[in-house]
C-alpha cells in the first residue's frame, strides 16, 4: 500500500504538449494521403544524419557526431503516402490550407490571438525520425486559455507541425521509421505551467484539451492519433519531460510514478524520458537546448488577411467543451455516455437523430456506443453494411411506439444481414410488433402457473419469448404481481 | 529580425523566446518600444587549431559556389560560406581521418550564374594548386551546371598528375541530412586515388551508402531534386566509392593514372556559342536569328532528326534552308541527342541524309548537347576555320566521343 500523497506540499508542477493529428485528405507539405494503411513498403532508403555546425558550439559537434556517427536510419517507402518530399529528397510543397485551416479554427477555440503572419521553422531533431534532420513548425496561436472547473488554464501556444516517422525498431545503432506518418499534420498544443493540481485533475484537462481539438471534426482518431508530453517536476526535483503518452489514462499514473522517483532521488538531472505502455519511463536523452529553431527557407511566410480570420472566425464549430455540457445538462446523459457518444464515429447521426426526432437521448446514445460495438464484437454483426439513413429509420419507429429499444440490437442485426431491407421488413420477418400488457399477461400466466415456478426463473423464461417486444421492466413488474 | 528575401515587407517579423519566429503587422500606428537590447547576430567563424600528419597526402579543396560547405547562421537562416580548413573541419570532422586539408574559396556564386570566364578561374586555380604540390583538388561546386564545368575543365587540363574531382549538394547545407558529407568525404577518398582525370563525385544512389565518380565529359544532372541525380551517360562511372568504408572500388581501367607530369593549360575558349532544342513547331526563323553566333548546337530530336517535311505536308516548315544558311554563313552547327543517352546516327532514314549533307556535325558522336556545346566553345577558341572545326570537334580529346556506348 503506498501513503497518499500530498501533491501541494510536494509543490508539483506540469505542464502538458499534447499533440492532435489532423485529419485531411493530404499531408502538411506535400499531395500524399494520410491513411497510413499500407504495410509493405516498396523501397528502403538507408540514410545518416550528421551535426549541423549552424546552432552548436564546438563542444556539441564533437557529441553529436559520436552520436550520429554510430546510427544509420533506415526509412520504409510506401505507395501513395509517400513521395520524395518524405524521403528529403524534394523541397516541401506549400503549406496544405485545409491543415492551416482547421488548425486556425482550434486556435480560435482555445481563444488564442493569431499571429498577422505564420513562419515556418525548422526544429532540429537528430533521432532520424524527421529525414531532414528538423521537424516543421508554425506558430498559429498565442496566449489563449480554455476553463477547467472555474480556473483558467493558460495555453501559451498552438502550433501546426507535420508528423515524424513512426520508429518500426531500433537493433545494433539501425533504427527502421516508417515514413508514412512523416508529414502527417497535425497540432500541438501547450499549457503554461499547472500548479496546485493533481495528477488526476491534469489528466482530466488533458483530456479537456483533447476535446476542444476534436470540436472541429476534422481530427484522426484511434492509437497514437494523440499523444501527449508531459513535464513534470516537484520542489528540489528537477524538470522531466515525458514524451509520448499514447493513452490519456496513464497520465495520472505517469505522473505518480515521476513524483515517486524525483522524491527517491537526492539530485535529479533534467531529461527527456520516453513513457512506456505500464505508466513508468525511461531515459531518453537530456533536454535539448533552447536554440534548435531556425527558418524553413523553403517556404514563405503566409498571411493571415483579416477577410481570412474572418471567414475562420465565422466557421468555428460549436466547442466540444460546450456540447459535452450540454449533452449532460439538457439531454440529460450521464458523464460516461455523454464522453462516449462524444468520441465515436457516429457523432453526427446521433446529433442529427436527436434535433430532429422525440427519443430519449440516452437510448439513441447508448445505441451508438454500446449496443453497436457489442454486436460488433461478441457477434462479429458487420454494421458498416447498414445504410446510414436506416438509423433515422430506426428512431421513427421508436419515437412513433411502433418498436421497443430493447428491440433495437434485433433490428440492427437485421439490417447488416439484409441491407437492401427496411426496417418494415425486419418487424414483419423478426416478429417484432409491441406486445401489449394484455397480451404479455397471458404469457406470463401460463409460465407461473408451471410447478417450481420461481421470480427469476419465470422472468427469464418469459423474456426469452418476448426480448425485443417489450420492455424488461414491465415483464419483472407482470410477473411480480401475477406470482402473489 | 531581418526579412528573408520573401514576405510582406509591411510585417515585421519577431523571434519569440523558444525559438520560433512570428510575423505581426507593423502599420503606421503601431508603436515600437525597445524593453532590452538584443543579441547581435553574428557569424562566428571556426576557431580549430589544425595539426599536418605528414603521413597522410594533400588534398586542396577549392570553393566555386554552391551550398555543399556553406553554414548557417541559425537566428537569421541565413547561409555563410564556409571555406576555411578550420570551418570545414569544424562542419565535417571526418575530414581530418582522411588526409590534410587545405581549402580557400574561389568566388561564391550561384552555379547558374557561372560563365566560362568563371571556368578559366578555375583552370587557372587547379593548376596553381598541383604545382604547389597538392595530392588531389576537390572543387565544390553548385551543382546546376556543375556538369558544365566538369566537361570544361576536362578539355582546359592536360597531362594532369592527380585527380580533379567536383563535388556539390543536392541537399542543403543546413540540414543534417545534407548529402554534403557523404559526397565531400567520397570525393576526397576520390582525390587520393589514382584517377588523374577531371571527375564528378556525387551520391549514387537515395542512400547514403555510396557515390559515383562520374567521367567529366560524360556526366549530366538529371533530376531537380534528387541526390542521385548525376548520372553517367553511355559510360560507366571510373569507380564507387562506399561511403561507411572510405573505400574506391574501380569500375573502369581506361583512365590517366597518378604521375609526375607537369599539368597544361589551355584556356582558350570562345564562349560566342549557343545551344538550342528542336520541337515540334519550331520556326525557321529562329534558327535565321542565331546568325550572330559562331557556332551553334542543335540538340536534335531521336538518332538526329530536325523538321525536313519530305512529304511536302501543309503545317511543317523544314529548318534544313535556315540551317544550310548558317552553315553556308561559316557558322558551325553541331548536333547532339536530345535524348541525353544514346548515339546520334543519321544513316537510318532518308531525311536525316539530307541534314549530314548540308555539313552539320556530329554523326555517330554519343556526347550530351551540354558537352558538345562546351567543345565547342573551345574548339572555336582556337581556330574558326570550319573544315578545321569540324575535324577537331570530331576527334576524341577528353573522353567526351566514346567508341562503345554502355548499356
Amino acid at each position: 500500500m503506498s501513503e497518499k500523497i500530498n501533491y501541494k506540499s510536494l509543490g508539483l508542477k506540469c505542464g502538458l504538449e499534447i499533440h492532435q493529428q489532423l485529419n485531411t485528405q493530404n499531408k502538411l507539405f506535400c499531395n500524399c494521403s494520410t491513411e497510413m494503411k499500407e504495410k509493405i513498403p516498396v523501397l528502403i532508403i538507408k540514410r545518416k544524419l550528421h551535426p549541423v555546425a549552424s546552432e552548436m558550439g564546438e563542444i556539441d559537434v564533437a557529441a553529436q557526431f559520436e552520436y550520429l556517427r554510430d546510427r544509420t536510419f533506415h526509412y520504409q517507402v510506401f505507395p501513395n503516402e509517400t513521395c520524395l518530399v518524405e524521403s528529403d529528397d524534394e523541397p516541401p510543397h506549400n503549406l496544405n490550407p485545409d491543415a492551416l485551416h482547421i488548425a486556425l479554427q482550434i486556435a480560435l477555440l482555445f481563444n488564442c490571438q493569431i499571429p498577422e503572419e505564420i513562419h515556418v521553422m525548422r526544429k532540429t531533431v537528430i533521432d532520424g525520425s524527421n529525414t531532414g534532420g528538423f521537424q516543421r513548425t508554425a506558430i498559429i496561436g498565442l496566449n489563449g486559455y480554455i476553463k477547467y472547473k472555474g480556473k483558467r488554464i493558460d495555453i501559451m501556444q498552438v502550433s501546426l507541425e507535420e508528423d515524424a516517422a513512426a520508429i518500426v525498431e531500433e537493433k545494433n545503432g539501425n533504427v527502421t521509421y516508417r515514413l508514412s506518418r512523416l508529414g502527417v499534420p497535425l497540432v500541438e498544443i501547450d499549457t503554461g505551467l499547472l500548479i496546485d493540481y493533481t495528477p488526476e485533475e491534469i489528466q482530466e484537462i488533458a483530456y479537456t484539451i483533447g476535446i476542444m481539438c476534436r470540436s472541429t471534426s476534422k481530427t484522426k482518431s484511434g492509437i497514437g492519433s494523440i499523444r501527449q508530453d508531459i513535464n513534470v517536476s516537484i520542489r528540489r526535483g528537477a524538470r522531466i519531460e515525458v514524451k509520448g503518452v499514447q493513452e490519456l489514462g496513464l497520465i495520472s499514473k505517469i505522473i505518480e510514478n515521476e513524483v515517486k522517483r524525483q522524491m527517491s532521488l537526492k539530485k535529479v538531472e533534467e531529461e527527456t524520458r520516453i513513457a512506456k505502455l505500464d505508466g513508468t519511463t525511461e531515459f531518453a536523452r537530456p533536454l535539448p537546448g533552447a536554440n534548435r529553431m531556425y527558418p524553413e527557407t523553403d517556404l514563405e511566410p503566409i498571411a493571415i488577411t483579416k477577410e481570412y480570420f474572418e471567414s475562420i472566425e465565422k466557421s468555428l464549430p460549436e466547442s466540444w467543451i460546450n456540447k459535452l455540457e450540454r449533452f449532460k445538462t439538457k439531454l440529460k446523459l450521464s458523464d460516461q455516455l455523454a464522453r462516449e457518444i462524444l468520441e465515436s464515429e457516429y457523432l453526427n447521426f446521433f446529433e442529427a437523430i436527436i434535433k430532429t426526432k422525440k427519443v430519449e437521448a440516452s437510448i439513441v446514445a447508448s445505441t451508438f456506443t454500446s449496443t453497436i460495438k457489442d454486436l460488433e464484437r461478441r457477434e462479429k454483426v458487420e454494421i458498416s453494411r447498414i445504410p446510414e439513413k436506416m438509423y433515422g429509420e430506426i428512431f421513427d419507429y421508436v419515437e412513433s411506439k411502433k418498436i421497443v429499444k430493447e428491440s433495437i440490437p434485433e433490428i440492427i442485426k437485421y439490417l447488416a444481414a439484409y441491407p437492401q431491407n427496411g426496417v418494415g421488413d425486419a418487424l414483419k420477418d423478426l416478429d417484432l410488433r409491441p406486445l401489449s400488457v394484455g397480451e404479455l399477461k397471458d404469457i406470463v400466466k401460463e409460465i407461473v402457473s408451471q410447478p417450481n415456478m420461481n421470480f427469476d426463473k419465470a422472468v427469464g423464461i418469459v423474456m426469452s419469448k418476448v426480448r425485443g417486444k417489450i420492455d424488461a421492466q414491465t415483464v419483472m413488474d407482470v410477473v411480480k404481481s401475477l406470482m402473489k | 529580425m531581418p526579412r528573408i528575401e520573401l514576405g510582406d515587407p509591411s510585417s515585421l517579423v519577431i523571434k519569440l523566446p523558444n525559438g520560433y519566429n512570428i510575423g505581426i503587422k507593423y502599420e503606421k500606428n503601431t508603436n515600437v518600444r525597445r524593453l532590452e537590447g538584443g543579441k547581435p547576430i553574428r557569424f562566428r567563424p571556426a576557431n580549430l587549431a589544425i595539426k599536418k600528419d605528414p603521413t597522410k597526402p594533400t588534398v586542396s579543396i577549392l570553393g566555386c559556389g554552391g551550398t555543399i560547405a556553406s553554414r548557417v547562421e541559425y537566428t537569421t537562416g541565413g547561409v555563410y560560406a564556409a571555406f576555411s580548413p578550420a570551418d570545414l573541419l569544424l562542419s565535417f570532422p571526418e575530414l581530418k581521418d582522411i588526409a590534410n586539408i587545405k581549402g580557400r574559396k574561389l568566388f561564391d556564386i550561384m552555379s547558374e550564374d557561372l560563365t566560362p570566364e568563371h571556368w578559366k578561374i578555375i583552370a587557372r586555380e587547379v593548376v596553381k594548386e598541383i604545382n604547389a604540390g597538392s595530392d588531389g583538388i576537390v572543387l565544390m561546386h553548385g551543382t546546376d551546371t556543375l556538369h558544365f564545368t566538369s566537361a570544361a575543365l576536362s578539355f582546359m587540363l592536360k597531362d594532369l598528375p592527380v585527380p580533379v574531382v567536383l563535388v556539390g549538394a543536392q541537399r542543403s547545407s543546413d540540414r543534417g541530412s545534407s548529402d554534403n558529407l557523404v559526397n565531400l568525404v567520397s570525393s576526397i577518398v576520390a582525390a587520393k586515388s589514382d584517377i588523374a582525370e577531371v571527375s564528378v563525385c556525387m551520391h549514387g544512389s537515395m542512400s547514403d551508402d555510396f557515390c559515383y565518380l562520374h567521367q567529366g565529359t560524360k556526366v549530366r544532372k538529371l533530376h531537380t531534386s534528387r541526390r542521385d541525380a548525376f548520372q553517367s551517360v553511355n559510360v560507366m562511372p571510373y569507380a564507387k566509392i562506399l561511403y561507411p568504408e572510405k573505400r574506391i572500388e574501380y569500375l573502369r581501367t581506361d583512365y590517366r593514372k597518378r604521375d609526375s607530369k607537369k599539368v597544361k593549360l589551355d584556356e582558350q575558349l570562345n564562349p560566342n556559342v549557343a545551344l538550342v532544342y528542336v520541337h515540334p513547331g519550331i520556326k525557321p526563323e529562329f534558327i535565321d536569328s542565331l546568325k550572330g553566333y559562331d557556332g551553334v548546337v542543335v540538340a536534335v530530336t531521336g538518332l538526329g532528326h530536325v523538321p525536313t517535311n519530305p512529304a511536302g505536308d501543309r503545317f511543317t516548315k523544314s529548318l534544313l534552308p535556315s540551317l544550310k544558311n548558317l552553315i553556308d554563313s561559316g557558322i558551325s552547327i553541331v548536333i547532339a541527342p536530345q535524348t541525353i543517352y544514346g548515339r546520334i546516327d543519321l544513316d537510318v532514314y532518308r531525311n536525316q541524309r539530307l541534314l549530314n549533307k548540308i555539313g552539320v556535325i556530329g554523326n555517330y558522336c554519343d556526347w550530351t548537347p551540354e558537352t558538345a556545346l562546351v567543345k565547342l566553345m573551345f574548339v572555336l577558341g582556337h581556330t574558326k576555320d570550319p573544315k578545321k572545326v569540324k575535324e577537331m570537334m570530331l576527334t576524341n580529346m577528353a573522353g567526351e566521343i566514346g567508341k562503345r556506348t554502355v548499356a
